[in-house]
């Protein structure tokens, strides 16, 4: 009986603990959704309700359209960015990553470890200046496609660990098979690896739609000479930055409000693959 | 057989490049990753050289102004570069903070989810929620928060506890508090997923066997749960020592270094006041340059001095 006593007590002690983390994790983001639906004048003046007193889309009809911020086009960008940063990033790591698990080629251990060695070594962010003077030198230095290009040549050496051992994991014989049968290694990869890689990929795209969508720095430095191509997390801070932000709340909430979206949409949708692409980074990578 | 030697060399030669690479695996392999090889060296390997070289240079982006200056830069970075190791000592300042509160609550967290409820599951995601955000939309979330016409001012004047709205980012110690609470709200969740996947690891059967031996809650988390985890566990501290000393986009977005460049940490110092767009003026790149290289120093530093002593520590237990 008093065992038992003490294991319901427990259990009341963790979940609200659990609950509390909960709310105060959930809050900012309720309150900011919320609060995208006031009135200016309600969010200047009354900042302690949670509610709005009047309901009102008006935020977000004038935010889509705006001078100040024009969210339909911003939105428009970020999704074209977002989209081909994925599908570029599927292909650089699936392709390596079968290259680094199965290919046999002379300097194979010496180029892994090569691209293994940039997870610690890094320069930081000064290092855009000579990149930006090579994308120049094509002209590809002052537009978003400019940063679409330098993804296509960058290393994801996360993502190439994970398909890696993958492909590992996959038996042996499948190739073997295939190439008695005159499959060549690269015909091998598109009509037997590729199919199996699904589960892996889902992972490396949800991730990498996350990444794209959320990245500011990057953005913010390609697009600073041409506004019109401003993705949405650029735009949103940028009309923070102007100081205008403070007198136009109502803008910058709904704004951040459909940056969020997509988010949770995918976070929602896809949670798992978020979740497995973590554990399995984590005990592999 | 000398002719059919003969016979199969001369059609080798017929074959076409084409042929060629179809017939060698090899050539296939270098053909798949070529992208990222020259990205390598054209986007890697390049600018590491380009930064070490320019250290050494005046450089502000204007080829006649170019110069080399010799060891000005490190020179005037060691005499002359307060704002810089005062940004060291934040970031160190920052992460002695932070870390102390998030990995504990986020371990805590991991234990209770790990007794086997009804709503684990939902729990750890919506703890990991905040981790998929944008930095940008946190800054702007946690700016509209602690506006000093925003809601927690609002509420700490309704319940009596100030008397007129406070400036959040006006003073260093008050800005640090908003960063370190956004700070651990945006990233403990992360922490959440690696010790659940921790945990879920370590056999039920130690616990059976510590109970038939009387142990309590603390004695089973001290003596079964922390020494099973402990490999993992120095992994989970070594990512967050290493993403906390290199932070930098998360305080150009929070403060961006308000007040007065106090609440900068090293890697936003350097963002602040070299990249294109974030920096005000010309600065001289070549500074920036040596900055870097001393930055990248510290972190490796640390990283080694880390291990280091975590593999101490393995050989203690």
């Amino acid at each position: 009986m008093n065992m038992k006593k003490i294991e319901i007590i427990q259990k009341i002690i963790i979940y609200a603990v659990l609950i509390i983390v909960f709310a105060a994790v959930m809050f900012p983001l309720i309150y900011i959704i919320l609060s995208s639906f006031k009135t200016n004048m309600e969010i200047m003046a009354e900042p302690d309700r949670i509610f709005p007193k009047v309901w009102t889309l008006n935020n977000y009809k004038e935010a889509w359209n705006s001078d100040v911020m024009d969210v339909g086009r911003m939105f428009f960008n970020s999704m074209w960015f977002t989209i081909s940063s994925v599908i570029v990033t599927l292909i650089v790591s699936a392709v390596s990553g079968y290259v680094f698990a199965r290919g046999e080629f002379k300097f194979k251990k010496v180029i892994f470890a090569m691209f293994s060695s940039l997870m610690f070594v890094s320069l930081g962010s000064i290092t855009i200046y000579p990149q930006f003077e090579v994308l120049g030198l094509f002209g590809l230095n002052k537009s978003l496609v400019g940063l679409v290009v330098l993804t296509c040549f960058g290393i994801p050496i996360v993502n190439m660990y994970l398909v890696r051992s993958f492909v590992n994991s996959l038996p042996k014989e499948l190739d073997e098979a295939a190439k008695i049968d005159g499959c060549t290694f690269t015909g091998i990869f598109f009509r037997i690896i590729l199919p199996l890689l699904k589960p892996i990929m889902a992972t490396i795209a949800v991730l990498t739609f996350n990444g794209s969508w959320n990245s500011y720095i990057m953005p913010a430095m390609f697009t600073l000479t041409n506004p019109k191509q401003q993705t949405l997390i650029v735009g949103i801070m940028a009309l923070k930055n102007s100081g205008m932000g403070a007198s136009q709340w109502n803008l910058m909430l709904a704004g951040t409000v459909i940056a969020l979206v997509p988010v949770l949409v995918m976070f929602a949708v896809a949670n798992k693959y978020f979740v497995s692409g973590l554990a399995d980074g984590a005990v592999k990578g | 057989m000398k002719t059919i030697n003969a016979e199969l060399k001369r059609q080798d030669k017929r074959l076409s490049l084409w042929q060629k690479i179809k017939n060698s695996d090899q050539a296939q392999c270098y053909m798949l990753i070529a992208l990222p090889l020259i990205g390598f060296f054209v986007f890697t390997i390049y600018p590491i050289i380009w930064s070490a070289i320019k250290a050494f240079y005046y450089y502000d982006l204007v080829p006649s102004n170019t110069r080399f200056v010799g060891l000005k830069n490190f020179v005037t970075l060691f005499t002359n570069g307060g704002d810089y190791w005062n940004a060291w000592l934040f970031t160190f300042k920052y992460m002695l903070i932070k870390l102390p509160i998030e990995i504990p609550l986020a371990l805590i967290l991991a234990v209770f989810l790990s007794k086997e409820l009804k709503l684990s599951g939902f729990f750890r995601n919506m703890y990991y929620l905040p981790c998929v955000i944008s930095l940008a939309i946190i800054g702007t979330i946690f700016a509209n928060l602690f506006d000093p016409f925003g809601i927690v001012n609002a509420w700490l004047l309704k319940f009596n506890i100030i008397s007129q709205p406070i400036d959040w980012f006006g003073n260093t110690d008050r800005a640090l508090a908003v960063l370190l609470l956004g700070g651990v709200w945006s990233s403990f969740g992360i922490n959440v997923v690696y010790f659940t996947a921790a945990l879920s690891n370590v056999p039920k059967d130690l616990y059976e066997a510590a109970d038939i031996d009387g142990a309590g809650v603390f004695t089973k988390f001290f003596r079964v749960t922390v020494p099973m985890i402990a490999s993992v566990f120095q992994t989970i501290l070594l990512l967050a020592i290493n993403g906390t000393l290199r932070v930098g986009e998360y305080i150009i977005v929070m403060t961006n270094g308000a007040p007065a460049g106090t609440t900068l940490t090293a890697e936003a110092y350097v963002m602040q006041s070299f990249l294109p767009g974030f920096s005000t003026g010309t600065p001289n790149l070549g500074y920036g340059c040596a900055l870097s290289i001393i930055s990248s120093i510290i972190c490796a530093g640390i990283g080694l001095i880390y291990m280091s002593v975590s593999k101490k520590m393995t050989e203690i237990y």
